[in-house]
């Protein structure tokens, strides 16, 4: 009896050491389900786009880091982004990729409101791994929280705590040029301090500042007026040509908003859609899955990319809150139709330049730089949200659409839009020159 | 024999102990007032049951549940009231009153059930003037397929009606709430004003000017009766008939007392109420900005009744503001302030606050707001209001119905929720799927009855004197429906039972019920008043059958008389104005009253000479203009602003002519003004080192002679709340006059936020010293600040090297002023979050002394040494917050405000608390809290994790006990009675509570060779959560026993942030100066009666 005892004792050790043989293999579609389930949760957050871009940088970089120490065909970005300095080495053997999975995981949760969501997320995923490879799983766990934890550290002087903080942008004005609430939440303008948040690769938020946009006049034949009739005669033109228009189509397509707010009498909900930042990091998810990429090259990418969305945004934010320009949508009301509205609901903040020109020209650029600008895709990122998937020949077609879907959605004049798209490539460039992220 | 002695002792306890429980249980159980009657006694069974559908629901139409709805009148002469209740989707039902709360469904037979889709409101009346009550039912026709049109049922006197709503030219097929009845003109026959509402949300503000537009199916309607046609009259008469109004109340009455009904219309979202005065030519004025300072902001239901006695009638407008934080928390707030700055300023409209808003009738005057105080601000979901005197003790009662079956402001619908579930279904289909709509939460809930009080207070009397059934009640009428003399109600539910609840009163207390038969079309006597007087106290009421929400009540008077066995007199004021008197009435009786015509209409009644009398000509052309810096953008949790405490104003002679000149400062960026007094007015005078001089925010300002060179100088105290630390305008500034030119002089290098500036000679050295108070800083309110004494050395000032007013607190005036009485002037500065503080002085040194027992921390605003109670000594008026807001404080439970650098940014911040229920809530929600305090969005991700937690539950402790916790205990403005050098706090009366007192002039007005204090104030840099505290007409405190109000003596500084009074003596006569933040400087001309 006693004999076996010890025998079933024996079998059951020696099944578990056999069991925590089975090494863990960890796949490029794990690093994407995770960033698609932390674009849902930011969704449910609310979370404004030049939040969302740092929610977004911050974990790829982790990751990133993590993979340039262990894979030699990347270099890290110590040195390269401002303050960053280099992650711990793990003290043991460990599943790199893992652990660069699970710092992404832990700094996505530290970023976000509703930590819960990511912690059921995370369980269940870490659960199936600790079953299947323990040792493996701790060791991986215990190194992607130390470089979580490392970059959290260096994110936490961003200045981002400081900025959410300091008072609310002053919007009462006998300036008629001047930036106010739009209808129909008239909520206060997002950010306004943006530009004061570190950035990563440009040197500060004013190095890509634009041209002006067209001085502010209301007199017929200024170029302000012009362009400010430009936006309600295509408004008109294509409502009246119906949702079938192609150029609705578009302006729907890349509405991006997070926080529609839609009224009904007393009953108020709001429809919410992914930022321009998520809609480019879906994007970069389309092109990393139809080239393949492994996941090493994948957490390359997206770092990239993320990098020059989030820089893009601190650009365009520092031009929106110096300018402070007025919204077609207020100007319209008061000078041409009292009823009109725009296609997309007008977002809480100045006007110029527009925030999707200028980030998608940066996002752009960055996939440019690892793709070619020949890479064409279909873009389902928006299906999730009762839109169409639509078709691009390029990263650059894709961006210049984006751009001139803002005109056609009443919510930003011309040059808003085509000096915002050039202010974005010409950064996105920049950041592509200046980073140095492949081994040579 | 033993066991016999224990047993009777045993008993004996036991006995005591019974008798105890059943002692305890009588005490503590107040008999209901209202029992319900349930249908099976009352063959009662209407239930408006709404039902959504794929194509209706609240998405659909806005007003999907704003219920059916009911009136009450005897429609056979039988004696006994009848009810009619309409229903949205289900048919309309008639109940014949057969006695003893039993009812006959008559419906089918008389022919009421109605044609159209959807009904609305349902009101009784004698729309042909034939002596019998017709039944007008609204409809609203033309949206989701909703047929139909409103109809009126002419009364046939057989107990059946036939639909003749076209005949009559009333059979509007638009978007109806409801309807009132009035002889607006005055011609003996029934007028009528049709409430409507638009049916879409506009998103945006879009112009105020719409209301001058007229669309047919949203705008209201006045029809007047052209020999039994009724004509669209509205453009004619200046009734707004725009695409944006959201009638949802009316309430008609001659609030003006002029003779002619005048209507008040409360209006759902941005748009503004309407206050329609009838201009007696069968015109209106709309008038509601000129004698409303704010209004409800989703107005709903409203009711007018004289709560307070006065002959004016009052009102009552209600929304839906709930007072439960699990709800409250969790529901969509106010507005931001700078928004509502926006949608004033920019775009025109009104102030409008989401609560309930009780409006007294200042005669002819601004109508003072005082739902806070008197307790009836937060209702919930509210509909129907309705004033009666239920328990018959002769003060008005308020009823108020209450209920939504879904809440859909619920915060974690909209933002979470709703978009989860429903976002694709409308964006692909347009239809919302039921499941989607399930989720938002139920908003039933009980019911509110206050037991109306003497000096303006409402008692909850909500779980005592109704039972407490979770209901969604919407329209709501009154009668007495078992004629045993007190008032019933009838309330029609949505997907419930109808309740009707009968009072219990009967003749416990005395009652008169009055109704009336005219020989005219108008045969019920709708509008005829009666000014009921018993034991010295007058009530009012006039007859208007169409109130609180959708309904009509019974066409009877009703008053309630306590103990009283007669009635003194009734004076009966009939629609033509002409007058009956009765005389010793007994009580506990139903009279019904013709016009005897005993007397010829009255006069108007003379107008006293008033006090005071506004001058244009004085030549002070003086608009203190507020810079536009907010607070609340940078220091986003402070309970109040900082920086609008201005302007400064001084009096004295600035040009040696021996005449009073006058001195305004500016705010930020504003120069400040100097107006020097000539031969017959005044004029502004430019002086350079004043108007170069702008950057600073001057707070209060002195002109004395400091340098004893016998011409006076200016000391300058400025702070505000933008500028911080060390910064250079902050500094005070001291302007010695030579040559009829003014230059700076030398101050010690102190920086504050001055406040107070009091001169006084201290130490007795021949030159004048000044006592500098600091307010708070910017960046930092709540912290302890220092204040100063300067010594004056022959014109030169230097601190005094004291501690004793190192961190007294955030000070706002101070006096000097020999309170012990020793023959010595002490000194006794007031402030913010602490008590009042006594400086004695003993021989220039100043050492604080503690005369007031107990702590009496207030938000104290100003101090005045006033003999109050006329007993020789000095007693001392305190100016303090009011109790008209959403702050509370009791010695038991002060108000407190927990100040802490909560986020650890390097700045403190500071969170305010009140006690709700013996526990502590921050006043703020979790969007405003947020906005500085990040982190509780992470704490709590949900609006319903948040809402209902106390401050100790939404911060770990040692945060809290880190903080520093301030107080108040006391938030009435009252004085300091002298009870031989003690001083103990006398509040004065509510109507002095209405908004923060903020100064007081001691002066003879009446030459009576005795002074008086006349008080003002107002404030209005608070955020929209607390309104705005403008209701305050200013006062005349002659002694502890008479106070006026500011209508009275012909000022009313309502809707005025006041900072300053003062006389001026141009050509040696005096003047009223009134100085007033952010408006023009106003000058009154004291008459004193000969």
């Amino acid at each position: 009896m006693k004999y076996i005892k010890i025998l079933v004792v024996t079998i059951c050790v020696l099944l578990s050491a056999c069991k925590q043989a089975e090494p863990l293999v960890i796949e490029a579609d794990e690093l994407h389900h995770s960033i698609d389930h932390v674009i849902k949760v930011m969704i449910h957050d609310i979370f404004s786009p030049p939040v969302a871009s740092r929610i977004f940088a911050y974990p790829n970089i982790a990751a990133y880091e993590i993979v340039a120490l262990n894979n030699s065909k990347y270099t890290s970005l110590v040195g390269q982004l401002k303050g960053l300095t280099p992650i711990p080495a793990s003290e043991t053997p460990v599943n790199y990729q893992l652990a660069a999975l699970i710092s992404h995981i832990e700094l996505s949760k530290q970023l976000v409101f509703s930590e819960e969501k990511i912690e059921i997320y995370r369980d269940s995923l870490y659960i199936s791994w600790k079953k299947k490879n323990r040792n493996e799983f701790l060791n991986a766990e215990t190194y992607g929280l130390q470089v979580a934890d490392h970059i959290s550290q260096w994110m936490d002087g961003d200045n981002y705590k400081q900025t959410r903080t300091m008072s609310k942008f002053h919007v009462i004005s006998e300036d008629e040029g001047r930036w106010q609430p739009t209808p129909p939440s008239y909520m206060d303008g997002l950010e306004p301090h943006w530009n004061k948040i570190r950035p990563f690769v440009i040197d500060s938020a004013a190095q890509f500042k634009p041209t002006p946009p067209p001085a502010f006049s209301m007199e017929e034949g200024s170029d302000f007026y012009k362009e400010l009739q430009e936006v309600y005669d295509i408004s008109n033109r294509i409502t009246a040509e119906g949702d079938a228009s192609e150029e609705v189509q578009v302006a729907q397509f890349w509405d991006c908003n997070p926080y529609v707010s839609v009224t009904r009498g007393h009953l108020m909900f709001a429809t919410k859609k992914i930022t321009p930042g998520a809609h480019w990091i879906g994007i970069t998810k389309i092109a990393c899955k139809k080239s393949e990429s492994n996941f090493d090259d994948s957490v390359f990418t997206y770092a990239k990319t993320s990098l020059a969305i989030a820089d893009a945004f601190i650009s365009c934010w520092d031009e929106k809150y110096r300018s402070n320009l007025v919204r077609p949508e207020t100007l319209i009301n008061t000078y041409f139709n009292d009823n009109w509205k725009p296609i997309l609901q007008t977002p809480p903040f100045p006007e110029y330049s527009s925030g999707h020109s200028v980030v998608s020209g940066a996002a752009s650029i960055a996939l440019n730089s690892i793709f070619g600008n020949e890479f064409s895709f279909d873009d389902t990122s928006e299906l999730a949200y009762g839109l169409p998937m639509r078709h691009f020949e390029s990263f650059d077609a894709a961006a210049d659409e984006a751009a001139i879907s803002r005109m056609y959605g009443g919510i930003h004049y011309r040059s808003a839009v085509e000096i915002g798209i050039q202010q974005g490539r010409s950064l996105g460039d920049y950041v592509v020159a200046n980073l140095n992220m492949k081994s040579k | 024999m033993k066991n016999q002695r224990f047993l009777k002792s045993m008993t004996k306890s036991l006995l005591i102990y019974i008798c105890a429980i059943l002692f305890i249980g009588c005490q503590q159980k107040e008999a209901l007032l209202f029992k319900s009657v349930s249908p099976t006694q009352s063959n009662v069974h209407f239930q408006n049951d709404v039902t959504e559908s794929e194509d209706l629901s609240i998405l659909d139409y806005l007003y999907f549940y704003n219920g059916g709805g009911v009136s009450i009148g005897d429609i056979n002469k039988d004696g006994l009231p009848d009810l009619f209740f309409s229903g949205n989707q289900v048919k309309n039902k008639l109940y014949l009153n057969k006695g003893n709360l039993a009812f006959e469904d008559i419906s089918d037979k008389a022919g009421v059930a109605g044609g159209s889709s959807w009904n609305t409101g349902a009101i009784m009346g004698d729309i042909n003037g034939d002596g019998l009550l017709d039944i007008y039912v609204c409809a609203v026709v033309g949206i989701n397929g909703f047929k139909g049109y409103n109809e009126l049922y002419i009364n046939n006197g057989d107990e059946t009606f036939t639909e003749s709503a076209s005949a009559y030219g009333l059979d509007f097929d638009s978007y109806s709430s409801t309807a009132a009845l009035l002889d607006f003109d005055l011609d003996g026959d029934l007028d009528i004003y049709l409430l409507n509402h638009a049916v879409h949300t506009q998103e945006s503000f879009g112009r105020m000017g719409l209301r001058y537009e007229r669309d047919r199916q949203t705008g209201d309607k006045l029809l007047r009766n052209d020999n039994g046609k009724f004509t669209d009259v509205s453009a004619l008469a200046g009734i707004y008939g725009g695409p944006n109004g959201y009638g949802l109340g009316v309430a008609v009455a001659d609030f003006n007392q002029d003779g002619f009904p005048d209507i008040y219309v409360g209006n759902d979202f941005h748009e503004d109420d309407y206050y329609y005065l009838n201009n007696g030519d069968g015109t209106f004025s709309e008038s509601l900005r000129d004698f409303f300072g704010h209004t409800s902001r989703f107005s709903m239901g409203n009711d007018s009744a004289d709560i307070n006695h006065d002959g004016y009638p009052d009102l009552i407008s209600l929304d839906m503001l709930s007072e439960n934080e699990n709800v409250l928390k969790a529901s969509d707030g106010d507005e931001s302030f700078q928004i509502q700055k926006l949608r004033t300023e920019q775009f025109g409209y009104h102030y409008q606050y989401s609560r309930n808003m009780l409006y007294i009738n200042q005669q002819q005057n601004n109508f003072m707001e005082t739902a806070l105080m008197s307790g009836v601000g937060a209702s919930d979901w509210s509909w129907s209001a309705l004033f009666a005197d239920y328990n018959q003790d002769g003060e008005q009662d308020l009823f108020i119905s209450n209920g939504i079956p879904k809440r859909p402001n619920n915060l974690d619908y909209i933002k979470f929720v709703s978009s989860d579930q429903i976002q694709n279904k409308i964006s692909a289909t347009k239809l919302v799927d039921q499941e989607a709509l399930q989720l938002m939460p139920s908003g039933s809930v009980t019911n509110y009855i206050y037991k109306g009080g003497s000096d303006l207070i409402f008692e909850n009397k909500s779980s005592t004197w109704i039972e407490q059934t979770p209901t969604t009640s919407t329209a709501t009428a009154m009668g007495d429906l078992d004629n045993d003399g007190d008032l019933d109600l009838v309330i029609n539910n949505i997907n419930a039972a109808v309740s009707i609840l009968e009072n219990t009163t009967n003749e416990a207390s005395s009652y008169l019920k009055l109704d009336f038969q005219l020989p005219i079309k108008n045969h019920f006597g709708i509008g005829t008043k009666v000014y009921a007087y018993s034991d010295g106290t007058l009530q009012y009421k006039e007859l208007y059958t169409s109130r609180g929400f959708q309904a009509s009540s019974q066409p009877i008077l009703h008053f309630g008389f306590g103990n009283s066995k007669t009635v003194d007199s009734l004076k009966i004021v009939w629609p033509d104005r002409s007058i009956d008197m009765l005389y010793t009435i007994a009580v506990n009786q139903n009279l019904t009253l013709s016009p005897k015509n005993n007397q010829p209409a009255s006069k108007k009644e003379q107008k006293g000479n008033p006090l005071f009398h506004r001058v244009k000509n004085s030549g002070i052309q003086f608009t203190h203009q507020e810079d536009n810096y907010l607070d609340f953008n940078r220091q986003k949790l402070i309970p109040y602003q900082i920086s609008d405490r201005g302007p400064a104003v001084a009096i004295g002679d600035l040009n040696n002519d021996g005449e009073e000149d006058v001195f305004f400062g500016g705010s930020k960026f504003m120069p400040a003004a100097i107006f020097i007094q000539n031969d017959s007015m005044y004029n502004r005078i430019k002086y350079p080192v004043i108007s170069n001089d702008s950057i600073s925010e001057d707070v209060v300002a002195v002109i004395s002679d400091f340098n004893n060179d016998s011409l006076n100088d200016i000391l300058i105290g400025s702070g505000g709340g933008d500028f911080y630390n060390q910064m250079d305008p902050l500094k005070d500034r001291y302007l010695s006059q030579n040559d009829s030119a003014f230059s700076k002089e030398i101050l010690p290098n102190y920086f504050g936020n001055t406040s107070v500036v009091r001169p006084f000679d201290f130490d007795k050295d021949g030159d004048l010293d000044v006592f500098i108070g600091s307010y708070a800083s910017t960046n930092d309110f709540g912290g302890e600040e220092t204040s100063f004494l300067l010594e004056n050395n022959k014109g030169a000032f230097t601190a005094v090297e004291t501690s004793v007013f190192d961190n007294i607190g955030m000070l706002s005036d101070a006096v000097w002023d020999d309170f012990d009485n020793d023959g010595i002037t002490d000194l006794i500065v007031v402030g913010e979050w602490m008590s009042p503080k006594f400086f004695k002085n003993t021989n220039g040194n100043l050492e604080e002394v503690r005369p007031i027992n107990g702590a009496l921390n207030g938000l104290w605003q100003r101090i005045q040494p006033f003999d109050m109670d006329s007993d020789g000594d000095v007693d001392y008026l305190l100016g303090n917050w009011g109790t008209n807001s959403k702050f509370k404080a009791s010695a038991k439970y002060p108000l407190k405000m927990y100040y802490h650098d909560f986020d650890e940014n390097g700045s403190t911040e500071t969170i305010v608390c009140v006690e709700k229920d013996k526990r502590y809530y921050p006043l703020l929600g979790l969007d405003n809290l947020a906005q500085q305090l990040v982190v509780l969005r992470k704490t709590f991700p949900k609006y319903e994790d948040f809402a209902g937690k106390t401050i100790e539950q939404l911060f770990d402790k040692k945060r809290l006990q880190n903080a520093t916790v301030l107080e108040v205990h006391e938030l009435r403005s009252g004085y300091l009675k002298n009870e031989e050098g003690v001083f103990r706090f006398v509040p004065f009366q509510n109507e002095m509570q209405v908004a923060p007192i903020r100064t007081f002039l001691e002066y003879d007005f009446d030459a009576d060779g005795k002074s008086e204090v006349l008080a003002a104030g107002n404030y209005f840099g608070i955020a929209p959560i607390q309104g705005r505290l403008d209701s305050f007409s200013g006062a005349l405190i002659k002694s502890d026993a008479e106070t006026v109000l500011g209508p009275k003596l012909g000022i009313d500084l309502s809707n005025k942030a006041v900072k300053n009074l003062n006389i001026i003596q141009l050509k040696n006569k005096p003047y009223l100066l009134v100085t007033i933040n952010n408006d023009a400087a106003e000058v009154y001309e004291i008459k004193i009666k000969p």
